[in-house]
């Protein structure tokens, strides 16, 4: 029945959900299609914690039954997905809780199974209990996948969904999209609900869709967008249908660049990571946006600012299990607590004035542009041998790319941008005014069309 | 780790009922290290009467 040019497990979202529509692809078909893929390479990617296929065969035959009878629900219906396991998922509660109780399905996870999704499973993330095997890189399984939606990362890439939910405190999105070479957006905080997300830190956490290409995080972003009384955070701020910035055109658009801020990082990036990025801004610039760098003074102090919150809502939000935690618990979860018991008030409150200094110097440069463009990593992907259990803490203590966006709470998109020297994945990272992901999909999409860097994929 | 993070770090767990995991501090100590430092960095700025509250200023929305 399938038409498709292209292995089905790595048809994008949009490509798979035209080919549903038009009656040339079975969800079915599509479902069988991943699972096989699972089967054949997780055992070396490791992406699954809690593979569903029961369930997900039984959801796909309903959607295809469903499309059949004329009622097709939108373009996640029949598409199979899998989410981080920090989401709840009703008979699959976030392993990552010890002793909160979760709550059925997140309403992320309702959201995109009301869309029609297909539910794959529940994907690995950093610091789990026990000794599971830790996710590989789909371009080198040598190295790392970045965390914390590792899992994500892993299974996106290597054709194992065809598009993920994750969450974002520190760069647990855009790390692993980055790393590897797939497209990921954290949205405005308050953009999707938190409900039935196993906190690490209520200000800071963000839930957002991890895909291979622009078009396919517009669509996920469209079911999973919008107001939900079981988050008080959660804005009801008027949703847009994202496909909208589906459109090749940054003609007119100013793209700010904040080079002081790069400075600050450069002596921990990699100079390809630099060159990469450049490079993608001059793409930018020859596609019509006019580029201008802005200074942003406080952002330096960002990242520790946004770690101080990290740890201390860490330390909050786990209080009541911190001495099993410290038994117990991954080198992670037990380094957070300690640095949150070091912090004292004055120092979680001069944060907090951080967090406000740099929202209104961003609100200032937000003035003259449409979006920031920026490198999302430090360097490429690290292999597995040379990356301790707690390095990724070093990262949060000094400034680099991911924290000043948690802090800010902004949009922030994730697009490959081309490859290291041995070939891993590098990623810009384009930041929008608050609600506005129009903008940054936008600009994503169409230097994504215009590089395609998604047409290369991985061997396994 | 400086022995005056230690002692402060200890004394804070024993107050909240808490064990370091065996070899923890000294596992730990290079990090514990540096995040302490940059803390300092921290109260490096002079924020003047800045303001606490993350709220969305109406004026972002305007280019």
């Amino acid at each position: 029945m399938a038409v498709a040019e292209k292995p089905l497990h790595y048809l994008t979202i949009h490509e798979a959900q035209q080919l549903i529509r038009d009656g040339k692809l079975s969800p079915l078909e599509l479902t069988r299609a991943v699972l096989d893929r699972i089967a054949a390479v997780d055992g070396k990617l490791h992406a699954y914690i809690n593979l569903m296929s029961d369930g997900a065969l039984a959801e796909a035959q309903a959607a295809e039954a469903e499309i059949a009878k004329g009622h097709w629900r939108g373009a996640l219906h029949g598409i199979p997905i899998a989410v981080k396991d920090q989401l709840d998922v009703a008979g699959a509660p976030a392993r990552i809780r010890q002793f909160t109780q979760g709550v059925g399905d997140a309403t992320a996870v309702r959201k995109l199974r009301e869309a029609g999704a297909v539910m794959l499973g529940k994907l690995h993330m950093s610091s789990l209990p026990g000794d599971l095997p830790l996710p590989r890189n789909p371009w080198n399984t040598d190295h790392i996948t970045g965390g914390s939606s590792t899992g994500s990362g892993a299974a996106v890439a290597g054709g194992l969904c065809l598009g993920s939910l994750g969450e974002d405190t520190a760069g647990s999105i855009r790390n692993p999209a980055a790393f590897c070479g797939i497209t990921g957006l954290k949205a405005t905080y308050g953009r999707v609900s938190r409900h039935g997300l196993a906190p690490l830190s209520w200000s800071l956490d963000h839930c957002g869709p991890m895909a291979r290409v622009v078009e396919d995080l517009a669509h996920m972003l469209n079911a999973i967008a919008g107001h939900d009384a079981y988050d008080p955070t959660c804005s009801a701020a008027p949703v847009v249908d994202y496909t909208s910035a589906l459109r090749e055109d940054v003609k007119g658009m100013t793209v700010g660049v904040p080079r002081d801020y790069i400075d600050a990082c450069a002596p921990r990036t990699d100079a390809i990571v630099l060159k990469r990025v450049d490079e993608a801004i001059v793409v930018l610039k020859s596609l019509g946006a006019k580029v201008e760098e802005v200074k942003t003074p406080t952002l330096h102090l960002a990242t520790i600012a946004n770690a101080v919150i990290y740890y201390n809502e860490f330390w909050a939000a786990h209080k009541s299990d911190a001495a099993w935690v410290l038994e117990n618990g991954a080198a992670q979860r037990r380094a957070r607590i300690y640095l949150g018991l070091l912090t004292g008030s004055a120092d979680y409150i001069q944060a907090q004035r951080i967090r406000s200094r740099c929202r209104a110097e961003l609100a200032e440069v937000f003035q003259r542009v449409d979006c920031l463009a920026l490198p999302n990593q430090a360097g490429p992907a690290p292999r597995v041998k040379d990356v301790g259990p707690i390095d990724t803490l070093y990262k949060h203590v000094q400034p680099e790319f991911h924290g000043p966006f948690n802090l800010t709470g902004l949009p922030t998109l994730s697009v490959p941008c081309g490859f290291s020297e041995n070939n891993l994945p590098i990623a810009l990272q384009l930041v929008g005014k608050p609600f506005d992901e129009v903008t940054v999909l936008r600009a994503g999409y169409t230097y994504q069309q215009q590089m395609k860097w998604y047409e290369t994929k991985p061997v396994i | 780790m400086d022995k005056l993070i230690e002692q402060n770090l200890k004394a804070v767990l024993e107050r909240e009922g808490l064990q370091p995991k065996p070899g923890d501090l000294e596992q730990f100590s290079e990090i514990i290290g540096l995040y302490v430092e940059n803390l300092k960095q921290l109260h490096s700025v002079n924020l003047a009467a800045e303001e606490l509250g993350p709220v969305f200023r109406p004026e972002w929305t305007g280019k």
